[in-house]
């Protein structure tokens, strides 16, 4: 099985072969000589790589993993050949897109544009309340305001729509 | 002494003020919100009280319920801890009034060092140095750029009622005046109902550096040194050590008469901190918190005093029984804050369910935590989780044992501080003590530091080969919910048909 493995924005290709019960790990076209064991169903693993000790960490689901080792957390996507094609397809239409989400969850205290209204970039769009920091979220080009997704006072997730902004024509 | 305390808080903090009275055969009386059901407080104490309620609003926040809840149990004194009503001179004196010990300030002192603009004056007319500045509050934006050509440029607008980093905005020129000033007044109100705002010049180089004090109820106060908070982002302090690189036996000598001096002008009881702005052998006075502080323990591992157990005999009316020449300084510490934060996404809150967690041990290293397995880090409360101590005869030592306690700490479930901290401690610049408050943000800390890359892309591809034959192996939900659904429908049908 071949694996894309993004870490911290740099690919890595990890190939995994399992004949006759023997399990071979090739990263980047090199074989390791690796034993992994999880010593629980939580979290907590082993990883010996030749003679050497690694206490780490993993946890995540199919797509995303976070990976600590020695105190440090590598960031992971990984992706199989399939998700690897529709991924590459998906990423394709959202670059025309213009939505600005809340990248954290909290609260709408103010709006501070209207639609049809045009920006300029780093422009403050509308202030978002978390952990009772306000914090200001700004355009991240000069565009024209298309659509308002929120209303002051309103208490939104993570990753939830807050403004379309279109391209200046 | 006395026998039953009350502990008005939650989390680490409530734990910390447990574990000494438990020690002094003290009986400890919980206070706890339908959240905090199972939190680690709740259950280490003698007694638990439900507040009900999930918002600090509907529970810790609520004076009438902790007074009811110290009446119903005998508790004699109440410990408020750190944040929550632990700077309420309202509360403070609601205690006094019910016939409780409270321990803490006198509530005049909350009362100035609390304002702003009140504290300002008063440490001035005591003749303790103070940041250049205007003490009176500006009435609006275009009050504030005028006021700004007076003081000079960069200036930091400030909330009166402010604490904890909110309410303060630096303004670097007048353009960026009206939307600081929107910002600071607009948190001012949300988080403290006060939207007043001074302004003073802000020192943009400076070192926070602050002294623990401890006074009694008898006219005798001492100080236990200095700790460097310098290591901040956006005023939230990540990491602290004890004592400071840059404060020498003189300096501290100084540093802690003025201290003290602060103190006494506002007639102070118990412990708190002096906080000081250094630059260039120069300390100016920014604010007294008047509680027991986030890192105290690091102070605690450097005099060897419990500033717990101390709070507790002043407030019981006992004398300090020992003067500042028994306060001897041994070694250093360094406190890392485990918050619940997203490190590479710019410290954004994080949260989830603790599920995966390793903590570290071995020699020297304190650990102060709420952290348990199954711990819902959600949003309504403070995000730290966490502090991990250690101390060592010198500073390289200690450094080098935080870096070992971090490598050995799993925080799974949230994303957390500690890589946050194991970079600073990675960096040169700190390691030879050559830092300032805009130290931490000056490192880039939107990637891992770490160099085994290839060894954690294998071990993730690993992980997902394991997932995949679990998945396999073990008939998924799904199927078991369908296969259910018609075997209970059949089961309906035939009841239906033999009836």
């Amino acid at each position: 099985m071949k694996y894309y493995v993004n870490v911290n924005g740099t690919e890595h290709e990890v190939v995994l072969t399992e004949r006759l019960g023997v399990l071979t790990v090739e990263v980047d076209g090199e074989v390791l000589d690796t034993d992994y064991h999880e010593v629980d169903q939580l979290g907590q693993a082993h990883l010996l790589c030749g003679d050497k000790s690694y206490a780490v960490s993993v946890e995540g689901d199919d797509t995303r993993v976070a990976v600590t080792i020695a105190g440090h957390v590598y960031d992971i996507e990984i992706e199989d050949e399939r998700e690897r094609a529709a991924h590459a397809a998906a990423r394709e239409a959202a670059k025309h897109g213009g939505l600005i989400k809340a990248v954290m969850p909290g609260v709408v205290v103010e709006l501070l544009v209207s639609p049809g209204e045009t920006v300029a970039e780093g422009q403050p769009l509308l202030i978002l309340e978390a952990m009772k920091m306000q914090n200001e979220i700004k355009a991240t080009s000069p565009a024209v305001v298309e659509k308002l997704h929120v209303e002051a006072g309103q208490a939104v997730a993570s990753g939830a729509p807050l403004v379309t902004l279109s391209a200046i024509e | 002494m006395f026998d039953r305390i009350l502990i008005a808080n939650r989390g680490e903090i409530a734990l910390r003020v447990i574990r000494t009275a438990r020690e002094l055969g003290m009986e400890t009386v919980a206070i706890y919100s339908d959240f905090d059901r199972d939190a680690l407080h709740t259950r280490m104490a003698h007694i638990a009280v439900p507040l009900g309620g999930n918002l600090p609003s509907e529970s810790y926040l609520v004076v009438d319920k902790i007074l009811a809840a110290a009446k119903e149990t005998g508790a004699q004194a109440i410990h408020p801890g750190y944040g929550f009503l632990s700077e309420n001179a309202g509360f403070a004196r609601a205690v006094e009034a019910a016939g409780l010990a409270w321990i803490g300030p006198p509530p005049e002192a909350i009362e100035v060092m609390g304002d702003k603009i009140e504290s300002r004056r008063a440490m001035q007319a005591a003749g303790v140095p103070v940041v250049p500045g205007i003490v009176d509050p500006i009435d609006d934006a275009e009050a504030a750029v005028v006021i700004a050509q007076e003081i000079g440029y960069p200036i930091a607008i400030k909330a009166a009622a402010g604490g904890g980093g909110k309410g303060i905005r630096v303004v670097r020129e007048p353009s960026e005046m009206e939307s600081a000033f929107r910002q600071a007044s607009g948190e001012a109100i949300s988080s403290f109902g006060d939207g007043r705002l001074y302004m003073e010049r802000f020192l943009d180089r400076g070192r926070h550096i602050e002294v623990q004090v401890m006074f009694d109820g008898h006219g005798k106060g001492v100080h236990y040194g200095e700790r460097e908070c310098s290591i901040q982002r956006r005023h939230q302090k990540l990491l602290e050590e004890c004592p400071s690189v840059v404060v020498d036996d003189e300096l501290r000598a100084r540093m802690g008469e003025v201290a003290i001096q602060a103190g006494q002008a506002v007639g102070y009881r118990g412990a708190g901190t002096v906080e000081f702005l250094y630059m260039d052998g120069e300390f100016f006075f920014l604010e007294m918190n008047t509680r027991l502080q986030v890192e105290h323990p690091i102070t605690e591992m450097v005099t060897g005093v419990d500033l717990v157990h101390e709070q507790l005999r002043v407030a019981a009316g006992e004398k300090l029984g020992y003067d500042q020449s028994a306060i001897e300084m041994r070694g250093h510490s360094i406190e890392v804050r485990i918050n619940a934060e997203d490190v590479p996404a710019g410290f954004l809150p994080s949260t989830g369910t603790v599920h995966n967690l390793r903590l570290p041990g071995g020699p020297w290293v304190r650990i102060d935590s709420c952290l348990y397995r199954g711990l819902v880090v959600g949003l309504n409360y403070d995000p730290m989780l966490a502090k991990v101590v250690v101390w060592g005869p010198d500073r390289g030592v200690a450094i080098a044992r935080m870096k070992r306690a971090l490598e050995e700490l799993n925080v799974g479930g949230v994303r957390t501080s500690a890589p946050a901290a194991m970079a600073v401690l990675e960096e040169p610049r700190f390691i030879e003590g050559d830092f300032d408050t805009k130290f931490l943000e000056s490192l880039d800390l939107s990637q891992a530091r770490g160099g085994l890359s290839i060894l954690a892309a294998a071990a993730a591809a690993l992980h997902r080969r394991n997932e995949a034959q679990r998945q396999a192996l073990a008939p998924d939900a799904s199927s078991r919910r369908g296969w259910t659904q018609r075997h209970r429908s059949s089961l309906t049908d035939h009841i239906r048909r033999s009836q």
